[in-house]
């Protein structure tokens, strides 16, 4: 079997073995469910993870049907697979395996659409990383959002996860739109739908149909993304969301969003408007870096711990928008080592999430008040978890950051980085921040004034069923990954040739429309990363001072006085994020036509 | 001229469709306003492979050689009213639930979380 072939397999197998489950699920034992479907992203693990490194030795091109171009024109439906996306599908399968077995005994009854649904999600992830078609892209984007807003909803008693899922639902629908008109303004230029066939036909100048193209299906993705202002449908979501799939959607569907801008903007358009890459830097990293700290702010002080973790993804998210937006082959690098060394940190913390309120009925971090003293194993994961967060050596978004520092330092941007580094540390600092309270009691009390939000029931059977091992092994094993990619000898060599094979426009070119065999992957020396050894420490330390001072201000002289400036200071931010979905889409609508105003104002 | 008509409407009904959903009060009427917003991909994808005077791309009694529209469109907007079609209901689904529990339809008054 040549790797060749693994590449439909791994995502029709899920998709079948998801009608499977759907067929006999009311017949067969729940745990046969599972583990088939454990199974199934086992294999798609192992699967995506060969076609990876078979991608390393050229660029994988498969069409369906036998459909290969004639004389250089492509008319049929392609996966190209290339060791970026045969990567992030690997690891997208791996987290869907993680928590399909944080799930097992995560829920005593879960019923079989469960598996059904996560399978369908898995599969729609995977050839969305693998597909070289825009709108096959689409189409999974689709799947992929249908399967995730009925998974967001699956606990159809609880209203406020109801209201969630139809929040992500309209505002993924609307996005699902843009990315469509922009598809069909490009196929009514070009007359194509495969990646490397546009590119050809857009050849290298641009107008403005193809910034209004590229605004609008930009903008479609970063919803996906949760770019501010699209973001707001991602912080209710998750926050309702049934724990293991959190892991999945903080953990590789966000970041799905932003690589598909990457992909589209690399395979598609970075031939026109290759011109313009000084004003599309500036405009993404505005953005980027609005969302960074609009997630940032928010993370801080949240009493909600799964919603914390939800705003720590959106700052997150800031981050990796300002590392594509350097549109550099190490920019790229550096974004994809940072979602690996990201998604599985924040995997770990939603996991342990899942355990506090699987054990103790709530994520209030104001009810678990020094509720947690007994729970090591949680108080190390989520402690760890929050230094890896921040971008602590030796952890994989350590890595991540030092790639994305020397490639913001390559193009001129040397201050770009330091910023990033404070929204990290904030993120980072919140979790500790609520850990200090949920372990040892410590901060201030709460407003008694303050209105006690409304929190969500127990998402599974609750009461004391002894230690939670299963549970603890997945979060401390998702944990250990997320320190173990950071130590990989040669990964950021690997990462940086990566990053060069993505963004190599005339290499796709030809290894797709003229079906020239690919070369092996290049390994350029990538810096020693000691040289961010100070930076990463830094975040760290700052992390651990916002905890601290969150935590013992109060007792300063003036302390309490100053807290409770900053809190006013952030009242209007928390305002916008009021749960009104008829917002949220006004919101969308001016994210919308800021973007498109600025590309076209300036790509002119 | 009919492409311009074309482009304008599509714009038109996509415009009008995001106002009523940023402006709704009823979740069921914010769901009817997404399908407006969706059939704005319709008129967009149908008028980019429409072409004047050419027939339906069905070749089983025509001739070979006679002009007929871009059968890609089609197949692309069938999918999208498959996919919209899935979401609609799925969405549906969500507001009957909601209304069940809450009484009410309004956003304002659904509040689920803020700050």
């Amino acid at each position: 079997m040549t790797p060749e072939t693994l590449a439909p397999l791994a995502f029709a197998v899920p998709l079948a073995v998801a009608a499977l489950c759907a067929a006999i699920g009311p017949f067969v034992p729940r745990r046969v469910l599972d583990a088939l479907a454990i199974a199934t992203g086992l294999f798609c693990t192992v699967a995506c993870a060969l076609l990876a490194q078979a991608a390393t030795r050229g660029t994988i091109v498969h069409w369906f049907g036998g459909w290969t171009p004639r004389h250089g024109i492509a008319l049929g439906i392609a996966f190209t697979v290339d060791p970026a996306g045969g990567a992030l599908a690997a690891f997208a399968a791996f987290l869907s395996t993680a928590a399909l077995l944080f799930a097992w005994t995560y829920y005593d009854e879960s019923g079989p659409p469960f598996p059904v649904l996560m399978l369908t999600f898995m599969s729609a992830l995977i050839g969305f990383f693998l597909t070289g078609d825009l709108f096959n892209m689409f189409v999974f984007f689709e799947l992929m959002g249908v399967a995730a807003y009925a998974l967001t909803a699956y606990r159809t008693e609880d209203e406020s996860a109801v209201l969630g899922a139809f929040a992500f639902g309209v505002l993924n629908s609307v996005g699902a739109f843009l990315v469509l008109l922009g598809i069909a303004l490009v196929y009514g230029r070009t007359g194509a739908l495969n990646m490397a066939q546009i590119s050809h036909a857009l050849g290298t100048h641009a107008d403005a149909l193809i910034v209004l193209a590229f605004a609008f299906v930009a903008a479609g993705l970063l919803v996906k993304a949760a770019l501010a202002p699209f973001h707001f449908w991602l912080a209710d979501a998750h926050a309702v969301a049934p724990t293991p799939l959190c892991v999945l959607f903080s953990g590789i569907m966000v970041q799905a969003g932003l690589y598909a801008v990457a992909r589209v903007y690399w395979s598609v358009f970075s031939g026109a408007l290759g011109g313009h890459e000084q004003t599309l830097r500036t405009v993404l990293i505005v953005f980027g870096l609005v969302t960074a700290f609009t997630g940032a702010f928010m993370c801080f002080g949240q009493r909600h711990f799964k919603r914390l973790l939800a705003f720590s993804t959106i700052a997150h998210t800031g981050i990796l928008v300002c590392a594509f937006a350097l549109l550099s082959a190490h920019g790229v690098a550096g974004m994809i080592v940072y979602v690996l060394g990201h998604g599985l940190t924040k995997g770990g913390l939603f996991m342990c999430s899942g355990i506090l309120l699987n054990r103790l009925g709530t994520v209030d971090v104001e009810q678990l008040r020094g509720k947690l003293s007994g729970e090591w194993v949680g108080i190390v994961a989520i402690a760890l978890g929050a230094l890896a967060l921040a971008g602590m050596p030796p952890f994989g978004t350590f890595l991540g950051s030092s790639l994305i520092e020397h490639a913001a330092e390559d193009v001129g941007l040397g201050w770009l980085p330091w910023v990033l580094l404070i929204a990290a540390a904030l993120t980072g600092g919140s979790v500790l921040n609520a850990l200090g309270r949920m372990a040892f009691g410590w901060g201030p009390p709460p407003d008694p004034e303050a209105k006690t939000p409304q929190f969500e029931s127990p998402e599974a059977n609750q009461g004391d069923k002894g230690f939670p091992l299963m549970m603890y092994a997945c979060a401390a094993f998702l944990i250990v990954c997320a320190c173990a990619i950071g130590l990989i000898p040669r990964a950021a060599s690997a990462a940086l040739g990566a990053g060069e094979r993505f963004v190599d426009r005339a290499g796709q070119l030809a290894i797709v429309l003229k079906e020239t065999p690919g070369a092996p992957l290049a390994l350029p020396p990538a810096e020693p990363i000691t040289s961010s050894l100070a930076s990463g420490l830094l975040a760290a330390v700052l992390a651990v001072a916002f905890a601290a001072l969150a935590l013992f201000a109060h007792r300063l002289p003036s302390g309490a006085d100053a807290t409770k400036v900053l809190e006013t200071m952030l009242k209007p931010l928390r305002r916008i994020h009021d749960g009104v979905v008829t917002d949220y889409v006004a919101w969308l609508a001016a994210g919308t036509a800021a973007l498109g105003t600025a590309l076209a104002a300036w790509m002119r | 001229m009919i492409g311009f008509l074309a482009f304008a409407v599509a714009a038109w009904v996509f415009v009008v469709g995001l106002y009523g959903m940023a402006t709704s009060r009823n979740l069921i009427h914010l769901i009817l306003c997404l399908s407006v917003t969706q059939s704005s991909t319709y008129v967009l994808i149908l008028e980019v492979g429409y072409r004047l005077g050419a027939t339906a791309p069905v070749f089983s009694d025509v001739l070979p050689g006679v002009r007929a529209v871009d059968p890609v469109v089609d197949a692309l907007t069938l999918t999208d009213i498959v996919v919209g079609a899935t979401a609609t209901a799925l969405l549906l689904a969500f507001a009957l639930r909601v209304h069940k529990k809450r009484q009410t339809l309004d956003p304002e008054a659904l509040r689920p979380m803020q700050g």
